[in-house]
């Protein structure tokens, strides 16, 4: 109750003064804004990553042909074979799919006289369930399919649109390569990933007839891995990266052959820059912060000095020690704590006009709001506890002379 | 009521010792009006703050209303101030901006328990002071002697045992001192014990008694034979004012 009347005090005695107060505040009021607006940001790049990871896969590991760090696999490498799928299925446990993938980046296809150009993926049956990608219309890869190198295909919904139309592709034969394929399903549509491509131009058909009959290889691109336990993943990327280095006689420093992407190293890739970046602008929010919080010192300091009366009259009429030092407290918080209402709101509502506007990915959450409360807390009372002090510890019979 | 004994206060600046009060002995009864005089220098400021608990003497005896003020600690005196002692001072000291009534209300901000009544308290306060139809202006819209009349509202909000008044009419002009002093013998008159400190002679003689300093020691102590009016005085001031 008693300390209820002191903070009024203290709010009373900011608001006998606006433009002091205003001084104090503005700070807190910029340090807060850019904290709002760049975490804002930098949630957007989040979410944009993590839906590249969830697309990719949460379980999901890629063995890629050729090292390096290009985001597809290295054409020109042979070295990963249909054994290596193997070894890694029976040799590495808790794996709950391991799926072969020959590829091609781009083959031409042709029904009629409509050409088209697809992404090209020899798979086995298991590739359906390991992307959780399945025929919506006829059906998908099957092992008899695989078995018997069958000349047949599942295309995506752009290359149906493309090459069919509105008319029922399911039995129709295709060419690609001039090899001829009768499509036996069209893939459910997946759209467009964030970054761009188009899941839907795709065609895919057994492994053993897109390795034999149409690109003529005895290499495959990429391994598609899902383990049982996102947590084992760690450990089972280095027994893979240790079983292939074995099977394809590399010893480091040696530079690999092969790599594995994992939902790590696809969000690493993903942010790119962008994280560094924004622990930097978080950094000089911050220092904004500090500044602002050195400034409401320094004019809190002076208002120590000019209020000394004001101090000795309150202590002449009662206040003690504890109860002045409470009062300026209560006003550096309270100039803190406001500054950063405003500061949020500014804050918010730039981040709103930036989304409104341009491209840009932004995500408004309750983090900025609760990191900005305690920066608010934590300025307010490290940069008022000083002048609170000088303020408490003033003698009234000098200052009341 | 106040008693102190053998007072005495000393100041140091590093080795050097500069005693200003050299042992002063006194009683002050419950309802007296007594102005302490002596010319600056004599002590007459520190005896102030002293006898006002805003500091401590550096040997000998305080009792205020039975209590030992020299063995209190700074929360204890600040206590005791708020409950007991209503200071005015020569420059008002009102809050900057604030309303009279907010003035008049500070020291219930620090009292144990905060009163119910509080504005009407401070609405009484004031209209004892003459101020009932000024409450809501600020400082810059009163005169020097309607704020000092506040001040005064300030000091009786508590109801304190004793007010302590330092040269309440120095930054003032004759008129509004007399009406200050006026409004000290009606509080005297309703039993309030008052000290006035003041170099002023003719001031003092407003006070039933009068305590003289000189160099830290009382020079003299008496009754005033012929105490001041200053009713009579603010009306001979009027009539001369009529007269041009």
């Amino acid at each position: 109750m008693r300390m209820q009347r002191i903070v009024g005090q203290g709010i009373q005695a900011l608001g006998a003064n606006k433009m002091r107060t205003f001084f104090m505040m503005a700070g807190t009021i910029v340090g807060i804004a850019a904290l709002t607006i760049i975490m804002a940001l930098g949630k957007g790049t989040e979410k944009k990553v993590m839906k590249r990871v969830e697309t990719f896969g949460p379980r999901a590991m890629m063995l890629i042909a050729g090292g390096g760090k290009n985001a597809g696999p290295d054409m020109t490498v042979t070295t990963l074979t249909m054994d290596d799928a193997r070894a890694v299925r029976e040799q590495v446990k808790d794996l709950e799919i391991v799926t072969p993938i020959a590829w091609r980046f781009r083959i031409n296809v042709k029904y009629d006289a409509n050409r088209y150009q697809a992404v090209f993926w020899g798979v086995e049956p298991s590739w359906h369930e390991a992307w959780n990608w399945y025929a919506a219309e006829g059906d998908g890869i099957t092992d008899g399919d695989v078995a018997t190198m069958a000349r047949v295909c599942v295309i995506g919904q752009t290359i149906r649109r493309k090459l069919f139309g509105d008319s029922d592709p399911v039995g129709e034969n295709i060419y690609v390569n001039k090899v001829r394929l009768t499509v036996k399903g069209v893939l459910e549509k997946k759209g467009t990933s964030p970054m761009g491509t188009d899941f839907d131009n795709r065609i895919i058909v057994p492994i053993t007839t897109a390795m034999r009959r149409v690109l003529n290889v005895d290499h495959v691109g990429a391994i598609r891995i899902i383990t049982r336990d996102a947590a084992l993943m760690p450990r089972q990327i280095k027994e893979i990266r240790a079983l292939i280095h074995a099977r394809h006689h590399i010893t480091p420093p040696q530079e690999d052959d092969f790599r594995i992407a994992s939902p790590v190293s696809i969000a690493k890739m993903a942010r790119g820059t962008s994280r560094t970046l924004s622990i930097l602008l978080i950094a000089l929010a911050g220092l904004s912060l500090i500044v602002g919080g050195v400034v409401l010192m320094n004019i809190l300091l002076i208002s120590v000095g000019e209020r000394q009366k004001e101090i000795g009259l309150r202590r002449a009429v009662g206040a003690t020690r504890r109860d002045i030092l409470f009062q300026f407290l209560a006003e550096s918080l309270t100039v803190t704590c406001i500054g950063m209402l405003a500061g949020s709101g500014l804050g918010a509502l730039v981040t709103l006009i930036l989304r409104q506007s341009t491209k840009i990915p932004i995500v408004l959450s309750w983090e900025p709001f609760a990191l900005s409360l305690a920066f608010a807390l934590l300025v307010g009372t490290f940069f008022g506890i000083q002048p609170a002090r000088k303020a408490a510890l003033l003698n009234p019979v000098e200052t009341l002379r | 009521m106040i008693e102190v004994e053998g007072l005495e206060k000393t100041y140091f600046a590093g080795s050097v010792a500069t005693p200003v009060l050299k042992g002063v002995s006194f009683r002050i009864d419950e309802g007296e009006y007594v102005a302490i005089m002596g010319t600056s220098g004599t002590g007459k400021s520190t005896l102030m703050n002293i006898l006002g608990c805003l500091d401590k003497p550096t040997a000998g005896r305080y009792l205020l209303d039975g209590t030992d003020v020299v063995s209190l600690d700074d929360d204890a005196l600040s206590g005791l101030r708020n409950e007991k002692i209503g200071f005015v001072f020569q420059q008002f000291h009102l809050l900057e901006r604030a309303t009279a009534m907010r003035s008049v209300m500070l020291p219930l901000i620090y009292a144990d328990d905060y009163p119910e009544n509080a504005e009407e308290r401070a609405e009484k306060a004031l209209a004892a002071v003459g101020l009932a139809d000024r409450r809501q202006y600020r400082p810059n819209e009163l005169s020097g002697g309607q704020q000092q009349r506040v001040a005064i509202a300030r000091a009786l909000i508590t109801d304190p045992e004793i007010i302590l008044a330092d040269e309440p009419t120095g930054a003032l002009d004759r008129k509004s001192g007399l009406e200050i002093m006026a409004i000290f013998k009606k509080l005297h008159r309703q039993g309030r014990t008052i000290i006035l400190v003041t170099h002023d002679r003719a001031l003092a003689e407003n006070a039933q008694r009068i305590i003289v300093l000189e160099d830290g020691k009382i020079a003299t102590d008496g009754a005033v034979e012929k105490q001041r009016d200053p009713d009579l005085e603010l009306d001979t001031l009027g009539a001369g004012e009529d007269k041009k």
